[in-house]
């Protein structure tokens, strides 16, 4: 069952009854950006049941070249990806070639969830930035798990090697100065610039603070690697007790307060959800500042829960002042038409029956 | 699958413990040996259970051999004052292939990595430190994998000896010989040009 869209202006909306497949087309678009889908890991799953595989093929231009990319899943379940018919051997050489920043009602678990998810975003952005930023990344991880298996196995056999742990310590100061370097360049410009983004939107005087928080700052240290002796040196038996590393960069987060107070425990639905937009938008004035074009924009059922003032400050935003093409999905054809007639931009509709 | 004799299913199951070989190869390869004469088969599984029986491990490198002290570290040529440290015997038998290194070996046994439980007890470090202690070893060749792990152990043995004037080398890294600029990945790249080499210096590898 395949479908054909062609997509000729600015603005794309996409309406539809539930179920019909509009969030599918954003997907599509993803996978061909980022070589996954946005929803899940398992290609298998977004196929059209009961088939196996599944391909997409899209003819888009950068920067005035014209660029083919087509992605193959097989039935056998082998992946084949490709750009102008060049087979890649290694998808990851793909991200960050054809940028797209994607809004989808479920990111709220940004600022809802836990430390873990606000690091991932954070991550996902600065190593499309920074290749050698995701090299140290994944080692600091994969030095971490062996520095927590070491004090596992110091308190199973009852003997503290600390020679050993000191080496440890010192492989995951390396990798992981250097990510706490970049996110403490980073991130106030970065947290500075969502701030400014939600006020756009929320139109109003609501006391955003947003800052980086991280066990390391506390120490005042000249350099990074001595933050970081400071920290394993202070949580040290704390460490041995507890048979894994309590302080590093895998404890930072981002702190979000509204009027002072924690802003998922105050904030209600839709200003979470303009924090969201805020924090999309900046990801996407990063790439587009970054790689020297716009990236695709992917608006995910957006109109819900956002008041009229906010939307219309936002749809202004997106579709007028900002170059890329955007994509928005949504349930009710006239309210979206409305919208995108309202802010006055170059436009058009896909209704899917 | 059944098998209509006990005992080629016990060859089989004893095969199929082999490390790559299927139950399937396992079958193949007990019929084959079935098919040979006795004599042959006999002086198979003497061979193997020989080696086992047999073999000794180098006193000093920790290299097999079939003496105490392997042919490598009782040779006369070989320079003692430089030892490669490998990982495994392997790794022995990769270095003596290239024939460019006439000095002697210490085999580790394995990495640190207490994540797969291993840690430096487990290895025959001790024993590296008590060579390098008698002080006849002027520099030590570490030729360990370029991982996490490898740097873990070079690091930790690297502290143990610190205080002994011993000179410790690493294997270079970068481009492989042979290969071509735009296949290397980025990583490898970068090294090589980080730590370039003289002209003079190359002229001299043919």
């Amino acid at each position: 069952m395949f479908k054909n869209f062609e997509f000729k202006h600015k603005v794309i909306g996409i309406c539809g009854a539930n179920g019909i497949g509009k969030t599918n087309i954003l997907d599509a678009i993803w996978y061909l950006c980022f070589t996954k889908s946005y929803f899940t890991a398992i290609d298998g799953r977004i196929a059209y049941t009961p088939n196996q595989g599944f391909r997409i093929d899209g003819k888009c231009s950068i920067n005035n070249q014209a660029v083919n990319a087509v992605a193959i899943l097989r039935e056998t379940g082998k992946k084949e990806f490709s750009v102008n018919n060049d087979l890649y051997t290694r998808l990851s050489s793909h991200i960050g070639k054809m940028p797209a920043v994607m809004v989808a009602p479920d990111d709220v678990i940004i600022i809802t969830g836990g430390s873990e998810e606000r690091r991932k975003m954070i991550d996902t952005l600065i190593c499309q930035i920074d290749e050698t930023y995701m090299q140290q990344l994944m080692a600091y991880n994969k030095i971490l798990l062996q520095r927590n298996a070491l004090l596992k196995q110091f308190s199973e056999t009852g003997f503290t090697d600390n020679a050993l742990l000191h080496i440890i310590n010192t492989q995951l100061i390396t990798a992981g100065s250097y990510v706490y370097k970049l996110r403490k360049d980073f991130l106030p410009a970065y947290l500075e610039r969502i701030n400014k983004h939600y006020q756009q939107i929320s139109g109003s005087n609501e006391q955003l603070e947003l800052s980086y928080d991280t066990p390391l700052d506390v120490f005042n240290s000249k350099s990074e690697q001595d933050a970081f002796e400071l920290l394993f040196a202070q949580n040290h038996s704390r460490d041995l007790a507890m048979q894994r590393t309590n302080g590093g960069i895998h404890k930072d987060d981002i702190k979000f307060l509204l009027d002072g107070m924690p802003f998922k425990q105050i904030a209600s639905q839709g200003q979470r959800k303009s924090l969201l937009f805020a924090i999309r938008l900046t990801e996407y004035e990063l790439l587009q500042e970054y790689k020297g074009f716009a990236p695709v924009l992917l608006l995910d059922d957006v109109f819900e829960k956002l008041d009229e003032q906010r939307m219309a400050n936002l749809l202004l935003d997106v579709c007028v002042k900002k170059q890329g093409q955007v994509f928005i999905t949504d349930t009710h054809k006239g309210r979206l038409e409305a919208h995108l007639q309202n802010v006055g931009c170059d436009y058009e509709i896909i209704e899917l029956v | 699958m059944n098998y209509s004799s006990t005992l080629l299913e016990n060859a089989v199951n004893e095969l199929a413990k082999l490390p790559g070989i299927g139950r399937k190869t396992a079958l193949r390869l007990a019929l084959h040996l079935l098919k040979e004469k006795k004599e042959a088969v006999h002086l198979f599984s003497n061979t193997i259970a020989e080696m086992r029986e047999q073999i000794q491990f180098c006193s000093v490198c920790n290299n097999v051999s079939d003496t105490q002290v392997c042919n490598i570290c009782a040779s006369s040529v070989r320079k003692k004052s430089i030892v490669c440290v490998v990982e495994n015997i392997r790794d022995v038998m990769a270095i003596e292939a290239t024939q460019q290194f006439s000095g002697l070996f210490h085999v580790l046994g394995g990495l640190i990595s207490p994540l797969d439980g291993v840690g430096p007890d487990q290895l025959f470090i001790e024993s590296l430190v008590e060579r390098v202690k008698t002080g006849t070893i002027e520099e030590l060749i570490f030729a360990l994998n370029p991982n996490i792990q490898g740097d873990t152990t070079l690091f930790y043995i690297q502290k143990k000896i610190e205080s002994f004037p011993v000179k410790i080398t690493s294997l270079a890294r970068g481009i492989s010989f042979g290969g071509e600029l735009e296949y290397a990945d980025e990583f490898t790249l970068a090294k090589s040009i980080q730590n370039r080499i003289s002209i003079e210096r190359q002229k001299n590898n043919y």
